[in-house]
Parts: structure tokens; C-alpha cells; sequence
């Protein structure tokens, strides 16, 4: 149930040259708030957290850890078993794969396949958490939540030459594994939390990472879609919510009002400055008092309805809550107390949209599946009582990121197989029929959920195989070389190819992020489009994927690396094709696999030419084997 | 060719709503605004007041340039009535002129920015920020593609390249990508990765095929024939097939001496152009649902300086060849159910600029309609006096929409897509509406 409170008379002026006067004055409009009710707050997300206790009736020498006893406790509760454990070159690899974006280095694989002590497991991720390259994969998925590109986009989608500091920051923040709601105070609010410290005003770029036309002839109406946008991504990758939908009318399903989006967005309104023909970098310290903010009619800039001040979002605050927005006060001081509300225990929501976020990584699928969307046309959690209990356990652990991984790679959930391996006995093969059939997308993870890699790490898996990839970390982003008609899509001068070759072979997070042209691998590969914030990529499997994989120059250039690492010294097609299996997919070819290859190379005709033994690791560097996290 | 193929994308939706008049769309985009008031809107007003200041009845008006006080300029070409109709078209567009009969031009189109990429965007997606689903994407995420070796949506953008706004026009925003536009051009290479770098036979690739699929099935069959394994390995048959069939459609050497000269194919001046617009026909002729052309660079039709200049020489590029289109089509029996759209992402200023040009104009411009039923030799919607702003019967860019969609068969309000919360559609959260009266549509 909703009352009605506010009940506002507003003129709006009619915009200059648009369509014939007589027909565009509509009538003069009216915004009236609605007021939520506890009935509004009773949805699951933005109930206070609870902090459940662990089951104790699953399988008591599956559980590894509490993760286990949520999984296996649902499990149980219908009638599915959890699959064996993974074998260890499966575990290490998906452990690589899902932390790193690489496969692991071989020295780090044999370490871990001798280690018979027991914590191996533990020791094998921790390592990995460690590396840098931990750090590298992480930016990727932020930025996908930041709508990160280091151009403008519109018509002159013009180079904003200090975007990859951003980009440089956020990969070191989670090396560094600063805690996550520093991690987030700093980027809405690092300028003001470390005044003297330049890498804290960096952080704030996440604000203004998003689309911008900087040449428009309205500014106003510039500085009006800029601060929508940032509004819409703040609460979306923070709270998980769909507050954009409020910018024209309140939320049509969630208790979100058109007039809370506007008192969130005024929060941002004085740090906004902007002038015309230049890029925005970063967010300004100025007092509340320069702007005024309106409730925007529509969502038209030129229709400024009610002024509103800054507030958390109504439904957010308990009833006889405090608002800490309200007590702020000095330039700044707004935005800062947001920064300090979104990510403290009083806000229901930001852990669990974290934590989700980190399980997707590992799963494919989060806990809720709508990763972006906590709201009510969002979907319920599959085990909300391990939602909750992680996030309470992250918050009661500092908000440590590493260790949250650890904990989930370390459970036997996510050790799981997700295939039946040959040597199953029939207990376990019935229970693996039970599993495919009464469980088919692994939703309750009676199997570990197969699935496939994302555009940049099989960019950066190709070049490793290939003994080509360049480890360098940091700095501007770099491009490789475009295929010319791709290039003839921009204007002039838009992809300069950067000069050193070895720069090309650099990971896929520092390839330059043109917004207008994303990278021909990653586009095929359902990169985002760094619009606005993606909390999931949809995972296609297209034609024109394989036709890159297949054709494509890069294709070619990482098979004969790899093909030229290989034919020196092994003149045999059986040598040659055992090795390929072992440089490529890291393990012995079993004797039907070797008798493919060999066949393959005995049917080449005029074998022993380049062409035919590129042919072998290029098609391996094509197989589903290298493609899939098993 | 393309992935018309989500092979394993979950989604279904294959919507018709009502019969369809339009199969398929061919979509001439004349990329920086050509001039209304030069081309398809005679307005004599302008030619008795040129080189007055607008007058002030007209009030503000705003403008990229700020040329809202310059002189009125004339337009630079004489219109005559063309066809048995008589609707007037200027000299400029001879050739088009003479198919006036079978054209509706709707001379009340109005849209919001005056700015290229925003126009652009809006007239592809409804929105004028960047990355909306543009018309073709909602086409084929709706209808599918009626040959599963061909993609749905195909743009052949100018070779000269540089579209304000950049390939998001034919973006598919926030729909799977698979629906976005793909990028064809003539010759033997048409789309992007098609054939091996290097030097690679077809022998050989089947062979490396081959040892892939091999490879493959024995790593499907350890994995319960799991779904998105499966699909990947008819994704690759489908790429070797489309490595065939692609070129196929772009090699025009199999068409006679009249076809090419009939698309001005044989003219040095138009004969660009009128490749891709003979492609155009090959591809629908292939089920291709929904084809678009970019006629204009970087700079393309936007005539600021001189129209006369500027207009003379994109409308002998295109005139013969778009003639030429739907004298084929017509004959071929297939504009009966192809619809074909011609029109900028705006139009331009009754007022000059430097003396001979003209500025973007958002308020007020056309685009014209054939096929599909729908009644030509007409004109639909007005300008004022002096070709303004949209005056009589006025078409918004979502009206526009609607009445394609319809068109289709496609009620555009039910053609959505969840995201985000909401169901979005092509034409916004705000009314649109099918005008029937210019789709020959009943309501």
C-alpha cells in the first residue's frame, strides 16, 4: 500500500525549435511521491541481513566447509548427491582459470600435483590470489560493472588520455585486496577521504567511466544524461538495484521513487563540472549549495519539477532510521557519507550483491541470478540462507575478497566434478543420471556447472599456449593491429597501431577500450558494450566466433608460435602431436586422441610441411577442450 | 552467413503479430542529412523570401551552428511533378523522380537533436544516446532469419567509412549481440574473418575441420552431449558452410550487362553504390530479413557549405542505383513484399549557412516509403511555409518505428524484450503510434 504525499504544480517551459508549437504543449505536470510502507521494505533484499545457522543434516564426510552444509543440506532436501571430487590437474586449472584468467604457470602445477600434504589445495589458490595476474582478472569483471572504455563514444569519440590510470588502479586495489568497502569509498569518494593522495582521486573516475558527448550543443542536457548515468551505475553495481528505471517515473515495480533517484543523483550534482569540448576525468569537492536539484519531469532535462536534497533511498532507510545524508555538511560532505552508508552494515544490500558477484565468477551463476537486479522482478536466491551467511561472514572478515575466494574455492561445492569420471562405480553413475535429470543446469550444484571462457581470457590462453604472451603490466592501452575494413568503420586515426609488435602480445586487460569499436575477439565473444553497467554477459555461441578463431590473422600468428616451439626437435608426426597435447592442453594424449592427430598428419598428403603442423596445435587452440572450464 | 546462429541462446521469440505486408526491409541511409527542402519539399514561400531573416512569427529556433538569423536560401533546384501522381521531386533525383509512383514521401518527420551521432542513433534505436537495439536488431530478435546460413541483419556501410556514431548504430544494445547489424562489403572477402589468412586450401581447412570435430565428439561424448558443447561444434559446420555461401551472394559476375547498367553499375560515378544495391537484392532474394545500405563518409550528405555542390554529387551516386533497385525489385515481383525506406538522420535548414549551405535540421524533414503495400505517388504530413518544422500530420521517430513494425506484422508494443527490470521496446516508454493512414494498415 502506498499514500500520497507530496503534491507539486510545476510550469515547464516548452523547449525551443522542436516540432510545431501547437502540437507539443502538453499540459502543465505534476510529480507526486510516493510513500512506502513496510509492506513496501518486506522484499527479501532489502530485509536487514540475517546471520543463519549452519544445517547439520547434510552428508557429514562431503562438508568441507559451511558453504558445503548450505549446498548439501539442499541437496539432501531433494533427494540429488553431490558429485566426487575433481581430479587435480581439473582443479587447478579451473582454480587458474576463474582467479587468474591464464592457465596455471606449469612449475606452479607440478608443485601442486606432488604436494601430498594436506592444505595443497589451499596453498595451490593462495598462490594464486597472490599473483598479480589475480589482480588483472578481477579489474576485468569491475570494469564490466563500471562501464569502463577509455573513449568518449558518440560522434568524435574522442581518447581520454588518463582513463587507463583508472583502469591501472583497480587492477592494483585488487592485488592489493584492499577491502571491498574501501575499495568502493574510495571510488565514489576518494578525492575527499585522502585529499593529498593522487591515486585516491583516480579511484573516483569509476563515477564518470560511462559514455559522454562532450561536443553537444545542449551542455545542460550533457550534464543531465551524465549524472543520470552515474546515478544509475552507483546504485546498480553497489545495491544491485535498477534505479535508472526511476528516472522518468517512479520504479514501476520496486519501492524506488523518480524523487529518490533525483536525491541521489544530487548528491553527485556539485561534483559534476563540466566544459564544453572537453572530457570529464574526474569528480570536484564543491558545497551543496552551488546547484540546485530537481525532481526532472519525464526525465527531460528542460522540465525541472520539486528540488529535492540528498538522501538515501526511502525504502532503504528503516522506519525512525537516520539518514546521515541529512546531517552532512561542508563541500563534499554528501557524497562522502554516501560512501560510508552504501558500504556499512546498516545498508542491506551492498554485501549481498558482492558476494553474489564473487560466487557468479566461480559458478557462472550467482546465488541470485539476477546479479544486477536485487529487486522484486528480480529472481529470489536459489539458497538464501547461504546468501546471507556469506555475506555476514564477509562483513565479519573486513570485507576481504581473497579470503572469500579462498573459502569458496576451498569448499568441496565448488571441488565437485562436472563430468562422471570413467571409473565411477553405479552408486555413483545412478546418482549421476539423478543429478543431469532432476538438476540440468547444475542449480543446485549437484555437479560443478560447466561453462565457457569469456572473450579476453581466451585471448590471453591462445598467447600463452603459444609461448607468446608478454607479462608486462600497466600503462596506456595498447593496439594490436585491425583488420582493415574493421578500422574503415572509424574515423580517421581512431586505432593507431602501437609500434612495438611485443606490445601486441600483452593481456587482453590492457588492450585499448575504443567505446566505438571493441576489440574484434572480444566483440565476438559478448564483451559488453560499456553503455551501461554489466553485471552478466550473455554467453553466446556463434558462427563468426568460429570463423575468427579459424581465420583470423591472430589465429594464425599464435598456431604457427606454437607450431614453431613444436616441430624443433620432434620430426614425428606421433612426436610431434604428443607434444602439441602436452604444450597446449597440458597433459599425455590418450592413444585415440594421438591416433587422430597422426592420422590427421598422414592425410595431410605432403606431410612435414609448416602448413600441416601449424594445422595441429591450431586446431587444438580450436577444440572445446581449451574453450570450457571443466 | 553469419550466426544468424545463437546456436545456443535461449531465446525464442519468433513473433508475428498480424500478417505481415513487409517481408524483409531494405533501409538507404543517407548519412548527414539530406535536404528536404532541396530534394522532396518544394516550398515556394522560400524561394519569394530568400534572402530575408526568417520571420519572428517563427520564434526560436535551435540550431548546430547557430544560423537561426541567417538569410533564407532558395532551393537550389527546380522541382517538377513527376509520374502519373505529379508529386513533385526536384532535378536533382531524376531517376527516382520517375518512380514516384510507386514512392509515399512523408515530409513530417520530426526528431530531438541537432547533432549527428544522437540523430543517427535515434533514427537506428529511438534513443538518442548510445547503445539502444537498433531497428534491425528488434527485426531479427523478433522474426528470426528465413535462411539459417545468412545472418538476419546485414549493413553495408560507405567504404569511405567514418558514420557519425560509429558501428553502435547498428548496434544491438541490450539484446544478445548476436542480433546486432553484420558488416558486409563487395568483392570475394565480404564479411570479417571469412576466409583463412595465409595460405591455407579449402582441402586443408577441412581437414583441420575435421581433426577439430574429431577431437570434439570424443570430448562431447566423456561430457553427457552437454548443450553449449554441442553447440559449438555445429557453430563450426555452420562457419565452413558460410565460407562458401557468403561470397556467393556477393559475386555479382553471374548478373547480365542490363542488370548492372540498370543499377548504373556500368557508370564510374554511380557504380559503388549500385553494387550494394544489387547486393542488397541478392541478399533479400537469399532471405536476409533486413538489409541496410550507408550512402556518405565522414562527411557524407551534411551540406554545409554548398548544397548544390554537395547534393549534386551524392545524388549522382545514388539516383541510378536506387532507381535501379526498385525497378528490379518491382519486376522480380518482390517489392510487393519488401519494403524499402530512404531518408538521413535529419533534414536540413530553410536558412543558409555560408551563404550556400544549409544546417541541420531535426524539426521538421522526409524519408520516403516503397513497397509493401504501400499506396505510392503520394505524400503524407506536411512542413510549414517554408520547411521548418513538421506542421501537419507530424511523424515522430517512434511513430516511425511503429508503423515499420507494423509493417512486419510486428505489434511494437508487444515486441519487448526484459531488461533491466523493465520490458523495453524499440519505441520507448512513451506513446507511439502506428500511422495507419501511411502504412495502408488497418488498425
Amino acid at each position: 500500500m502506498r499514500f500520497w504525499l507530496i503534491f507539486v504544480m510545476v510550469f515547464c517551459p516548452l523547449p525551443a525549435g522542436r516540432v510545431s508549437a501547437s502540437d507539443v504543449v502538453k499540459p502543465a505536470s505534476e510529480y507526486t511521491e510516493p510513500q512506502f510502507t513496510e509492506a513496501d521494505r518486506s522484499h527479501w533484499s532489502f530485509q536487514p541481513r540475517t546471520d543463519p545457522a549452519i544445517p547439520s543434516n547434510a552428508v557429514a564426510d562431503w562438508v568441507r566447509n559451511p558453504i558445503d552444509a548450505f549446498i548439501g543440506a539442499e541437496l539432501q532436501n531433494r533427494g540429488l548427491y553431490p558429485a566426487l571430487q575433481a581430479d587435480r590437474r581439473t582443479l587447478i586449472r579451473r582454480a587458474a582459470l576463474d582467479l587468474t584468467g591464464l592457465l596455471p604457470d606449469q612449475s606452479a602445477e607440478d608443485m601442486f600435483l606432488n604436494d601430498r600434504t594436506s592444505g595443497a589445495d589451499e596453498r595451490m589458490i593462495s598462490r594464486l590470489l597472490d599473483s598479480f595476474a589475480y589482480g588483472e582478472r578481477s579489474a576485468q569483471h569491475w570494469l564490466d560493472l563500471a562501464r569502463f572504455a577509455e573513449t568518449d563514444g558518440f560522434e568524435h569519440d574522442k581518447v581520454r588520455p588518463d582513463a587507463w590510470r583508472y583502469r591501472d588502479w583497480v587492477i592494483q586495489a585488487f592485488h592489493d585486496n584492499l577491502p571491498y568497502d574501501r575499495f568502493v569509498q574510495l571510488q565514489l569518494a576518494g578525492d575527499l577521504l585522502i585529499p593529498e593522495d593522487p591515486a585516491a582521486r583516480i579511484a573516483t573516475h569509476f563515477c564518470l567511466c560511462g559514455p559522454d558527448m562532450p561536443d553537444i550543443n545542449l551542455q545542460e542536457e550533457r550534464r543531465h544524461t551524465l549524472l543520470n548515468d552515474i546515478t544509475a551505475t552507483v546504485a546498480e553495481t553497489i545495491l544491485g538495484l535498477q534505479f535508472g528505471c526511476a528516472q522518468c517515473h517512479d520504479h514501476k515495480y520496486d519501492p524506488i521513487s523518480q524523487a529518490d533517484f533525483y536525491r541521489l543523483r544530487a548528491v553527485f550534482e556539485p561534483a559534476v563540472v563540466l566544459k564544453k569540448n572537453v572530457s570529464v576525468n574526474h569528480l570536484q569537492i564543491r558545497s551543496a549549495d552551488v546547484v540546485d536539484s530537481y525532481v526532472m519531469l519525464r526525465g527531460d532535462f528542460q522540465r525541472p519539477g520539486p528540488t529535492v536534497r540528498p538522501r538515501i533511498p526511502q525504502a532503504l532507510v528503516p522506519s525512525g532510521g537516520n539518514d546521515p545524508l541529512l546531517s552532512a555538511s561542508g563541500p563534499g560532505a554528501q557524497r562522502l557519507a554516501l560512501a560510508k552508508w552504501l558500504t556499512s552494515p546498516e545498508n542491506p544490500l551492498a554485501a549481498r550483491v558482492v558476494v553474489n558477484r564473487i560466487w557468479q565468477q566461480h559458478f557462472g551463476i550467482g546465488l541470485c541470478e539476477s546479479p544486477g537486479d536485487f529487486g522484486v522482478m528480480g529472481h529470489a536466491p536459489t539458497h538464501p540462507d547461504l546468501l546471507d551467511w556469506l555475506a555476514t561472514w564477509f562483513v565479519d572478515h573486513q570485507q576481504n575478497l581473497k579470503q572469500l575466494h579462498l573459502l569458496i574455492l576451498t569448499s568441496a561445492t565448488w571441488q565437485q566434478q562436472s563430468r562422471l569420471p570413467d571409473t565411477a562405480d553405479s552408486l555413483q553413475q545412478t546418482h549421476w543420471k539423478q543429478s543431469l535429470q532432476e538438476d540440468p543446469e547444475a542449480r543446485w550444484l549437484s555437479r560443478f556447472p560447466r561453462r565457457r571462457l569469456q572473450g579476453e581470457v581466451i585471448r590471453d590462453v591462445m598467447l600463452q599456449c603459444s609461448g607468446l604472451l608478454n607479462r608486462k603490466s600497466g600503462g596506456p592501452g595498447i593496439r594490436p593491429p585491425l583488420p582493415t575494413e574493421l578500422r574503415r568503420t572509424l574515423l580517421k586515426d581512431q586505432w593507431k597501431v602501437t609500434e612495438s609488435e611485443d606490445e601486441h602480445l600483452r593481456r587482453s586487460i590492457y588492450v585499448f577500450a575504443r567505446r566505438n569499436l571493441r576489440y574484434p575477439i572480444f566483440e565476438v565473444f559478448d564483451r559488453p558494450a560499456a553503455i551501461q553497467s554489466c553485471a552478466q554477459r550473455t554467453v553466446s555461441i556463434t558462427a563468426p566466433q568460429s570463423l575468427h578463431l579459424l581465420n583470423s590473422e591472430f589465429s594464425l600468428k599464435v598456431a604457427e608460435a606454437a607450431a614453431q616451439q613444436l616441430t624443433s626437435g620432434h620430426p614425428d608426426n606421433h612426436q610431434l602431436a604428443a607434444a602439441a597435447f602436452e604444450k597446449i592442453l597440458r597433459r599425455k594424449a590418450d592413444t585415440d586422441e594421438l591416433q587422430d592427430a597422426a592420422d590427421f598428419l598422414q592425410q595431410c598428403g605432403n606431410a612435414g610441411t609448416f602448413s600441416c603442423h601449424f594445422s595441429v596445435p591450431g586446431s587444438l587452440l580450436n577444440s572445446n577442450r581449451i574453450h570450457f572450464v571443466d | 552467413m553469419l550466426a544468424c546462429a545463437a546456436l545456443a541462446a535461449s531465446h525464442e521469440q519468433q513473433t508475428s503479430h498480424r500478417a505481415a505486408r513487409a517481408k524483409r526491409v531494405i533501409w538507404l541511409f543517407m548519412h548527414g542529412g539530406p535536404s528536404h527542402v532541396d530534394l522532396f519539399d518544394p516550398k515556394p514561400a522560400l524561394t519569394k523570401y530568400a534572402g530575408q531573416p526568417l520571420p519572428e512569427s517563427f520564434g526560436q529556433v535551435m540550431t548546430r551552428r547557430d544560423v537561426a538569423r541567417n538569410p533564407l536560401l532558395a532551393p537550389v533546384r527546380r522541382f517538377r511533378p513527376r509520374g502519373q501522381s505529379g508529386v513533385p521531386v526536384s532535378d536533382f533525383l531524376p531517376h527516382i523522380g520517375n518512380c514516384i509512383d510507386d514512392l509515399c514521401v512523408i515530409r513530417s518527420l520530426h526528431g530531438d537533436s541537432v547533432n549527428h551521432p544522437q540523430s543517427v542513433y535515434q533514427m537506428n534505436t529511438g534513443s538518442i544516446l548510445m547503445g539502444s537495439p537498433s531497428v534491425g536488431s528488434w527485426v531479427s530478435y523478433g522474426l528470426g532469419t528465413e535462411n539459417e546460413n545468412m545472418p538476419a541483419f546485414i549493413v553495408m556501410p560507405d567504404p569511405g567509412g567514418g558514420l557519425k556514431g560509429g558501428p553502435a548504430a547498428w548496434g544491438s544494445g541490450y539484446l544478445p549481440a548476436t542480433f546486432q547489424g553484420v558488416t558486409v562489403r563487395s568483392g570475394t572477402t565480404p564479411i570479417v574473418d571469412l576466409q583463412p589468412s595465409g595460405n591455407i586450401s579449402r582441402s586443408q581447412q577441412r581437414r583441420n575441420l575435421n581433426l577439430i570435430q574429431t577431437l570434439n565428439d570424443r570430448h562431447l561424448r566423456q561430457r553427457d552431449q552437454d548443450d553449449q558443447l554441442s553447440a559449438r561444434i555445429r557453430a563450426y559446420e555452420l562457419a565452413f558452410r558460410m565460407q562458401s555461401e557468403a561470397p556467393e551472394v556477393t559475386d555479382i559476375t553471374q548478373e547480365s550487362a542490363a542488370t548492372l547498367e540498370l543499377y548504373g553499375i556500368d557508370q564510374p560515378h554511380s557504380k559503388e553504390f549500385g553494387t550494394r544495391c544489387l547486393l542488397a537484392r541478392r541478399m533479400i532474394e537469399r532471405g536476409v530479413r533486413f538489409v541496410q545500405l550507408y550512402s556518405g563518409d565522414t562527411n557524407g550528405w551534411d551540406a554545409h557549405a554548398d548544397v548544390d555542390r554537395n547534393h549534386a554529387e551524392y545524388c549522382l551516386k545514388t539516383d541510378q542505383p536506387i532507381a535501379g533497385l526498385l525497378i528490379d525489385l518491382k519486376q522480380r515481383g518482390l517489392l510487393d513484399d519488401t519494403l524499402v525506406i530512404w531518408g538521413g538522420e535529419f533534414g536540413r535548414m530553410p536558412m543558409s549557412e555560408q551563404g550556400r549551405g544549409r544546417d541541420h535540421n531535426p524539426w521538421g524533414f522526409c524519408a520516403w516509403l516503397a513497397g509493401a503495400g504501400v499506396a505510392g505517388g503520394r505524400t503524407y504530413g506536411e512542413t510549414d511555409d517554408i520547411g521548418l518544422r513538421a506542421a501537419v500530420d507530424p511523424v515522430s521517430i517512434h511513430d516511425f518505428h511503429a508503423t515499420v513494425l507494423a509493417l512486419m506484422g510486428v505489434d511494437h508494443e508487444r515486441l519487448t524484450h526484459f531488461h533491466n527490470g523493465l520490458d523495453k521496446r524499440l519505441t520507448g516508454p512513451d506513446d507511439a503510434r502506428v500511422i495507419h493512414e501511411l502504412a495502408g494498415t488497418s488498425a
